[in-house]
């Protein structure tokens, strides 16, 4: 009776690698849009991470504190741009590691 | 009984074995991304099914890991599995499926699958009919493993998530946009769940084509009708179990966040895309469970509720075990009476199966709960305060921040010293010119001793 280990191990090194480089690359994407000055509003920024279905005037104030965080932006607007462009970077590369990903393990692309 | 009735039976309660876990784990992948409002949940529940029904092509190992591993077939040993015990097996798994379900305890169909097939094999031919190297190596160790696994992982991209995303100068930080990532990564769970989860009736059908003889045993790739029907069941289920999440909204469904659910969800979908590569047949509901205890864990201040995660795993344990029972119990009156010890088992099953859902349809709200609560459940088994304390700010980010609101307070102090300036050239100049008037004024009078004295 032998177990394959080296299995096991290939399916932790395999995900880890798979969701740090996801979860990273995301996370650096969504840093970078705040940079920019483009937060994405839905929740109130006291509590930014709550999970709560909002009216729609609470989620306009949300989004006119955004813009006011924004305008207090100290970035030129050159700075502004390179912020949101390795965001959109960030977010695609980010596509492109998922498929990468799932080309991997399909065995119809590798005959 | 004709064979071939037999068979068609068993792909039959195969197929319903399928849609029942489509209809069970829609709530896995899309509760979270619905609660959150990212996606309508009609929306959510097709995009679920459809990629289920994809997931369902994509790979055949977990499929190859039933038909022809745990269970030795007809051929090399001379021990042969047949349709009856199968059926006997589906039938534990359903019922003690159904069973868990109305009761609101935490199970797996995965491990209900397996313990129906192996009560049964065990009772119907002996434990020579088991492959126990295999078992152990495919199914009870990535069954142990895998949720470990998921969780870990899920803890660490949670640290990365909020480490990258944190701000000290209390700024918006962006997170509520991790909402547009869960879209992505709950997608990936969904596709994750049709490649290992409808695998595992591929390989029942399978096994059974093989056990009768009508597919060789050495090529145990399920047939492609196979896995048409599979995939349709498990995406029916799958679209047709999506009411129940629609149902559960604002009943506080669960308490993980955004930029959390999304690295509990990445964490899953690796998992589990990177298992059913392996041909590991896991436990969808576990590994998810483990990435939302995982990704809890991760959140500064929570502590593990031991109760609760111990009700978890203890679900978790008895499962393989309980429905081996049942489906050894089925097996033993299909072996001993014959023909009429299977139509006694197929009676029995479908009351069964009745009975639970008649059950559920009176007391639908209790119901409705307990059948989302296996992954909603297990974020409660961990305590994350409401209010926690601000990170204490680190001394390279604290003397930034402090260096910025010297430098802003050194320019506005800059820019009123130079406002007071100006106004003093202001008035001075102001006070010129009016000299020069004079001056002009007196043009034909004394010259240069005033102007000179100005200056």
């Amino acid at each position: 009776m032998t177990v394959d280990w080296i299995a096991f191990l290939t399916v932790f090194i395999a995900a880890l690698t798979g969701t740090v480089v996801v979860v990273t690359l995301y996370a650096v994407g969504v840093r970078l849009l705040v940079t920019a000055g483009r937060v994405p509003v839905a929740l109130p920024a006291e509590f930014t991470d709550a999970i709560t279905v909002l009216s729609k005037s609470e989620i306009k104030q949300a989004a006119k504190r955004a813009a006011k965080a924004a305008k207090k932006n100290p970035l030129t607007q050159g700075q502004k741009n390179l912020a949101r462009a390795g965001a959109y970077a960030c977010f695609g590369l980010c596509a492109v590691a998922v498929l990468a990903g799932i080309y991997l393990i399909v065995p119809f692309f590798h005959g | 009984m004709d064979a071939t009735f037999i068979v068609i039976l068993v792909i039959a309660l195969a197929l319903f074995f399928d849609f029942t876990n489509g209809f069970h784990d829609t709530a896995n992948a899309m509760a979270t991304p619905i609660a959150t409002g990212a996606m309508k949940p009609k929306v959510a529940v097709t995009l679920a099914a459809i990629l289920n029904l994809v997931g369902a092509f994509l790979s055949t190992e977990v499929s190859k890991t039933i038909s022809h591993g745990i269970i030795r077939e007809g051929g090399d040993g001379g021990v042969s599995i047949t349709p009856e015990l199968i059926f006997a097996g589906l039938l534990g798994a359903i019922i003690w499926n159904m069973l868990t379900w109305l009761l609101g305890l935490p199970s797996s169909s995965s491990h209900a699958l397996f313990g129906g097939l192996i009560g049964a094999a065990i009772v119907g031919i002996g434990f020579t009919a088991i492959d126990s190297g295999q078992l152990l190596s495919k199914v009870i160790l990535p069954a142990v493993l895998a949720p470990l696994t998921a969780g870990l992982i899920a803890f660490l991209a949670t640290r990365i998530v909020y480490a990258i995303t944190r701000r000290y100068d209390g700024k918006p930080d962006g997170r509520p946009g991790f909402r547009y990532g869960q879209i992505f990564t709950s997608s990936l769970v969904a596709l994750a769940h049709g490649t290992n989860d409808a695998q595992k009736t591929m390989g029942v059908i399978t096994l059974t084509l093989v056990a009768v003889g009508a597919q060789s045993a050495d090529h145990t790739e399920p047939q492609f009708w196979v896995i048409l029907v599979c995939a349709l069941a498990i995406a029916l289920g799958t679209y047709v179990g999506g009411w129940r999440i629609i149902a559960t909204l604002g009943t506080g469904l669960t308490e993980v966040k955004p930029a959390q659910g999304f690295a509990a969800e990445t964490s899953t979908a690796a998992t589990i895309l990177a298992s059913s590569h392996l041909g590991f047949a896991l436990s969808t509901t576990q590994v998810a469970s483990g990435s939302v205890i995982g990704s809890g864990l991760g959140r500064r201040g929570s502590k593990v509720k031991w109760g609760t995660a111990g009700r978890i795993a203890l679900g978790w344990l008895m499962t393989l075990p309980a429905a081996g029972i049942v489906g050894g119990l089925a097996a033993w009156v299909a072996h001993n009476f014959g023909t009429v010890g299977l139509i006694i088992d197929a009676i029995v099953g479908f009351g069964a199966v009745l009975f639970i859902y008649l059950w559920s349809r009176r007391s639908k709200t209790d119901f409705v709960e307990a059948a989302v609560a296996d992954v909603a459940e297990s974020a409660f088994a961990v305590d994350i305060p409401e209010e926690i304390e601000p990170k204490p700010i680190p001394a390279r980010i604290e003397a930034r921040l402090e260096a910025q609101a010297e430098a802003k307070a050194e320019a506005k102090a800059e820019a009123k010293a130079e406002a007071k300036a100006e106004a003093k050239a202001e008035a001075k100049a102001e006070a010129r010119a009016e000299a020069q008037a004079q001056v002009a004024a007196d043009a034909d009078a004394q010259t240069d001793s005033t102007e000179g004295d100005k200056r």
